[in-house]
């Protein structure tokens, strides 16, 4: 039965592959996924240790929020006043103090570095060599008050040299200095696209407004030292709220927030991937049904000779293991080709890693082999119980094949499947739990698959009608063809289905998205201007809060209100809390209250609360709320008054006057607002900006560019979220290939026939098509309608956290319902081709 | 072309010929698997009239047909269509050529699945784009008892009608020419009679060319001549056969 099986698949070839490239595309991508985030963990990890391979300790502020640890924990800076008693114990031979902060180079032509999210650091340049992780390539660090280090990276690409003055904007107002030396992070000459600014300690301390204090203390031990005893010995002179840590936690901490942000975007390929593989299976599936009812008569003579039910599964069941082991090594293999891929292409968006070698994990092999094989075998057993129920008799009649009917059970077990899929659906997004509503989607795809072959045949009839008439018998034909074997048809089409449906899906979400961002920003913004830190698609940066009082000084202009963001435990959990002038409400920013006075609450220095977090923690106005802040510890607020949700002030807001007593000076405005005497102008536009211009790094938008801003950054989402997405509908695209190859050699005697009638080329080609059209624009209709579903139960559902427009883009969907049509033809071409070429004799002389 | 036309073209035989071979010369295969399937075989199928084609298994008679019919393209040799010579046209002129001047009679599936058997008679009126002469649909299809049946599927009719759907099929164009190759094969007795009949009645009252490749004596006396094979050349004729006379000369092939 093994040899059987073997040769039978030899003798496809084409047909195993065609099947096998479904998968070999999803296993590709997962490997390419998993090798790439080990790689660059792995990169990182390194990159972290050899940081800190000179320090034995790191003395910091104990963690703000209990809740919150590792490297993204908010701290308090340290007294300095540590420094000489640290350096005083017995044990260590080096220490130094350090400060980071906010620091931006300005280029040669004024305008601001940016770097596409990674952060632009301002730290110290310590006076011992030994203990930093900045090694000079050229000058020296920073020796006073107007030097300033600069990373390798940063000179390279914008051509500065030792002894250059560099403009650097800083949380107050911009300065100017010169560059003593430029420096390497540890071994790289820039970490992950970041750029770095460094000091001596004095003048970072006064550029970070964090005179009298450091962040940390960096300390190694002498040689020989017992290191526990040391650490315990410095631990000892900490007062309390200051912590000794090792720099191998550190190090630790840094790289697992690395990490933790690479595992997102790895979890993030790893579903599209997943997708695809499930679109595959699809093909998969389809693929087996067809061969099967194909081999009929091959498999009950089997039966005949005396092959039992279980061999007849099992040769069926072989067939997929072998093709899913095959596609699953070809898929391995790709996909290490696709991580040196990705990485040259981020090293070519400027984003430079350390050199490391590429990491193929054992588990990425493991993973890659389950999943393709996996999903494969799994596809194949429907087709495989199939197999088994054909009747020895079979052989002896002449049963067409693909020709079965709709069995009851289908549609039972389809719907059965569609409606537990429609209530996980309900309860993940009730709960809401994202896994769920991935099942929910997963399990109404299955049903909805179940289920087309019943609107199969009408469905294929109504497209194809027109195909007919402008097509003439070609069309007619390719029209009859899609209507022979509707469970044919609607599976090869269900795999463009779940394309289809998952596009919709977003593209709804992506349009109520828009909308609802746009009209909350007319909703939330009263200004005529808003002024933010460029930040290249990344998260809002802070600036200087010095630029609110050069705005405010500016002709024209009637209020500049700035807006502050920080972090605070409330209740219970660690979250944003955002701060403004209460005599700016109104003016600058439209709150519009559900209960209460704003202004007079915040004015009393009473918190605000929106009512989606009011509604979700049953909260209610006179209530007093537990806060706790990083630098002035636990108090508690009163709540004021609760507002309708405001896209641009968060959940929590208070005036800026207690924002400002209960957070650092150094904390940074992240808006800044302005009203103008007369409405937006371009004239005014320009004033502005001119007037701003000492701070490169900020853009003034009106509030109707600010609007297209957002949606542009919509838009940018979606339209990686369709390229991903593009994937899965490639694998749905081999599917209709696949089909209509197995198609066209199933039909060789017929189209021989058509041929020898009088058929041209042109004409079977337009048959071919017309059937591929039809196959795609059915499993459009199909995707368009689910995802149209999905991607309305998902917005309304969200509608408490802001998706307050409900959008259906139909425009949208005409134009992926035309896509699905070309596509189709595209996949077409081939199968067409082949067609076309078909030697007519021997179509006739096949038996 | 007018139905007096085409009678008075076949009233006479000795006219024009409708197809004709010249030193035809087919060879299959390379080295020592080389099969010379037709070699040299030169010969007139006259207009307006039934020929028969006979021969052992194997003597060349499908391959002849093709290589006519420009199915299939001779190693050696010219064929011609009236007065087109095959070799020298392109496939489309080639796929012209069979819509508008040849029809096929085959042994079995001669018929698309998916088409009713109306759609699968018009089905090269169809493709070339032109009109249906519902007139000649109509005697076609009262001669062939197939009038009830031109809504249903080949699957849901029998071998014998099928095959009277085919042989409707290739006359509905008023081609030059009819190929049939070996149409009754897969019919019983009574069945084939009725499709041997009607071609007969097609070439003495609409004057249609047929050319019908056939292994039975019975079936061979419905032409009005008949050309034997063996090997790949033609060896023999006949004219206006009995079943007696033909069993007599298959004996000395030793078919
Ligand atoms: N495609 C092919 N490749 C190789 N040899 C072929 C091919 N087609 C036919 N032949 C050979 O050519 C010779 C003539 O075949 P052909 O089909 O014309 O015979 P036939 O007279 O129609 O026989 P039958 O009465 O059995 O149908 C045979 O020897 C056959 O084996
Ligand atoms: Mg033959």
């Amino acid at each position: 039965m093994l040899r059987l099986t073997l040769k039978g698949l030899l003798a496809h070839k084409l047909r195993v592959a065609l099947t096998a490239l479904a998968i070999v595309l999803g296993v590709t991508f997962v490997t390419g996924t998993l090798v790439l985030t080990d790689t660059l963990n792995n990169t990182f990890t390194t990159l972290f240790s050899k940081i800190y391979s000179n320090v034995d300790f790191e003395v910091r502020g104990v963690a703000a929020f209990a809740d919150q640890q590792g490297a993204g924990a908010v701290r308090q800076p340290i007294s300095d006043t540590l420094l000489p008693k640290v350096a005083a114990v017995p044990g260590v031979a080096a220490s130094e103090g350090l400060v980071g902060g906010y620091a931006q180079f300005v280029d040669k032509h004024g305008k601001a570095i940016t770097t596409g999210g990674a952060p632009t650091l301002g730290t110290t340049f310590g006076d011992k060599p030994e203990l930093s992780a900045l090694h000079p390539v050229s000058g020296h660090g920073p020796t006073g008050p107007t030097e300033v280090a600069m990373d390798e990276g940063t000179a390279k690409k914008y051509h500065f040299a030792v002894g250059d003055r560099v403009k650097v904007l800083l949380p107050g107002p911009p300065e100017t200095f010169t560059i003593s030396g430029i420096v390497r992070f540890g071994s790289a000459d820039n970490l992950g696209g970041a750029t770095l600014a460094a000091f001596t300690l004095p003048t970072a301390q006064k550029l970070f407004h964090v005179e009298g204090r450091v962040d940390t203390i960096e300390v190694a031990t002498a040689s020989g030292a017992d290191k526990a005893a040391v650490e315990r010995d410095i631990a000892k002179i900490l007062p309390k709220g200051v912590e000794v840590v090792s720099a191998q936690k550190v190090a630790d901490e840094q790289s697992s927030a690395i990490n933790d942000a690479l595992g997102f975007f790895s979890t993030a390929l790893l579903v599209f991937a997943l997708i695809s593989l499930f679109v595959g299976g699809f093909t998969i599936l389809n693929t087996f049904s067809i061969t099967v009812g194909q081999r009929t008569r091959e498999l009950a003579l089997l039966r005949i000779v005396g092959a039992s039910r279980g061999q007849v599964f099992r040769s069926v069941m072989l067939e997929a293991l072998v093709i899913g082991l095959l596609a699953s090594l070809v898929g391995l293999g790709l996909g290490v080709a696709m991580a040196v891929g990705l990485e040259a292409l981020l090293k070519a968006f400027g984003i430079s890693l350390p050199e490391g070698a590429l990491i193929f994990a054992p588990r990425t092999v493991v993973v890659g082999l389950v999943v393709g094989v996996g999903v494969t075998v799994v596809s194949a057993v429907s087709p495989a119980r199939r197999a088994v129920r054909i009747a020895p008799i079979a052989a002896l009649q002449g049963v067409q094949a693909g020709t079965e009917g709709n069995s009851l059970r289908r549609t039972v077990v389809g719907a059965g499947f569609g409606l537990l899929g429609a209530a996980a659906l309900t309860i993940g997004l009730t709960a809401p739990q994202i896994s769920l509503v991935g099942l929910g989607a997963f399990l109404i795809f299955i049903g909805v698959g179940m289920l087309s072959p019943l609107v199969a045949r009408p469905m294929s009839s109504v497209l194809g009608r027109p195909l007919a008439r402008l097509r003439g018998v070609p069309g007619r034909l390719g029209r009859q063809n899609s209507m022979r074997s509707p469970r044919r048809t609607a599976q090869t089409a269900a795999a463009l289905m779940v394309g289809l449906a998952l596009v919709s899906t977003i593209a709804v979400f992506g349009a109520s998205l828009s909308k609802s961002a746009t009209s909350s920003v007319s909703d939330a913004i009263a200004a005529d201007y808003i002024v933010m830190a460029s930040s290249q698609g990344g998260p809002p940066s802070g600036f200087s809060a010095s630029a609110t009082q050069t705005a405010a000084g500016l002709p024209g202009v009637a209020v500049a209100s700035p807006i502050y963001a920080g972090q605070a435990k409330i209740a219970k959990s660690v979250t944003f809390i955002g701060g403004i002038a209460p005599k700016d409400v109104g003016s600058t920013v439209t709150l519009r209250m559900d209960q209460g006075d704003g202004p007079a609450a915040l004015a009393a220095g009473d918190l605000l609360v929106d009512t989606t977090t009011a509604t979700r923690d049953k909260l209610h106005v006179g209530q007093r709320l537990p806060v706790t802040f990083a630098e002035t510890g636990p108090t508690t607020l009163r709540i004021g008054g609760i507002f309708k949700p405001n896209i641009i002030l968060g959940s929590y807001l208070v005036s800026r006057t207690t924002f400002i007593r209960h957070f650092a000076e150094s904390t940074l405005p992240i808006v800044l607002l302005i009203k103008t005497s007369s409405p937006a102008t371009p004239a005014m536009t320009t004033e502005l900006t001119k007037g701003l211009a000492s701070y490169p790094n900020l853009t003034v938008q009106t509030r109707a560019e600010y609007e297209k801003t957002q949606e542009a950054q919509v838009n940018q989402l979606l339209g990686l979220v369709y390229a991903l997405l593009a994937l899965a509908i490639v694998v749905a695209l081999i599917g209709i290939v696949n089909t209509l190859m197995l198609s066209v050699f199933e039909r060789t005697r017929e189209i021989g026939l058509l041929r020898a009638v009088g058929m041209s080329r042109r004409q079977v080609r337009t048959m071919i098509r017309s059937e591929a059209v039809i196959l795609s624009v059915f499993g459009a209709v199909i995707g368009i309608v689910v995802g149209t579903g999905l991607g309305i139960a998902l917005v309304t559902s969200l509608k408490e956290q802001g998706f307050t427009d409900l959008v259906v883009p139909w425009g949208n969907m005409i134009v992926f319902l035309v896509l699905a049509g070309l596509l189709g033809l595209i996949a077409a071409s081939w199968p067409a081709r082949r067609a076309a070429k078909l030697n007519i004799l021997e179509a006739i002389a096949t038996e | 072309m007018t139905m007096t036309d085409t009678i008075d073209g076949g009233a006479s035989p000795t006219g024009r010929p409708a197809a004709a071979a010249v030193e035809l010369v087919k060879t299959y295969g390379t080295g020592d698997a080389t099969v010379q399937a037709l070699d040299g075989v030169t010969l007139e199928f006259a207009a307006g009239r039934f020929t028969a084609v006979m021969g052992p298994s194997g003597s060349g008679k499908s391959t002849l047909m093709h290589c006519m019919a420009g199915l299939d393209t001779p190693t050696a040799g010219r064929a011609f269509i009236g007065d087109a010579e095959i070799g020298s046209l392109d496939d489309k002129a080639l796929t012209q050529l069979r819509r508008d001047k040849v029809g096929f009679i085959f042994q079995a599936f001669n018929l698309v699945p998916t088409l009713t058997a109306r759609e699968n008679i018009t089905l090269p009126v169809d493709l070339a784009g032109g009109k249906v002469d519902e007139d000649w649909l109509r005697q076609v299809t009262d001669q062939l008892r197939i009038t009830e049946r031109l809504g249903h599927r080949p699957s849901e009719m029998s071998g014998g009608q099928q095959q009277r759907v085919a042989c409707a099929r290739a006359l509905v164009t008023r081609p030059d020419l009819i190929f049939a190759d070996e149409p009754t094969g897969n019919l019983d007795s009574n069945s084939s009679t009725e499709v041997l009949e009607f071609l007969r009645r097609s070439v003495t009252e609409f004057g249609q060319s047929i050319v019908m490749v056939t292994h039975d004596a019975r079936g061979a006396a419905f032409a009005d001549r008949v050309v034997f094979l063996a090997d790949g050349r033609l060896v023999d004729e006949l004219e206006d056969p009995t079943p007696d006379a033909i069993l007599e000369k298959m004996k000395k092939l030793g078919g």
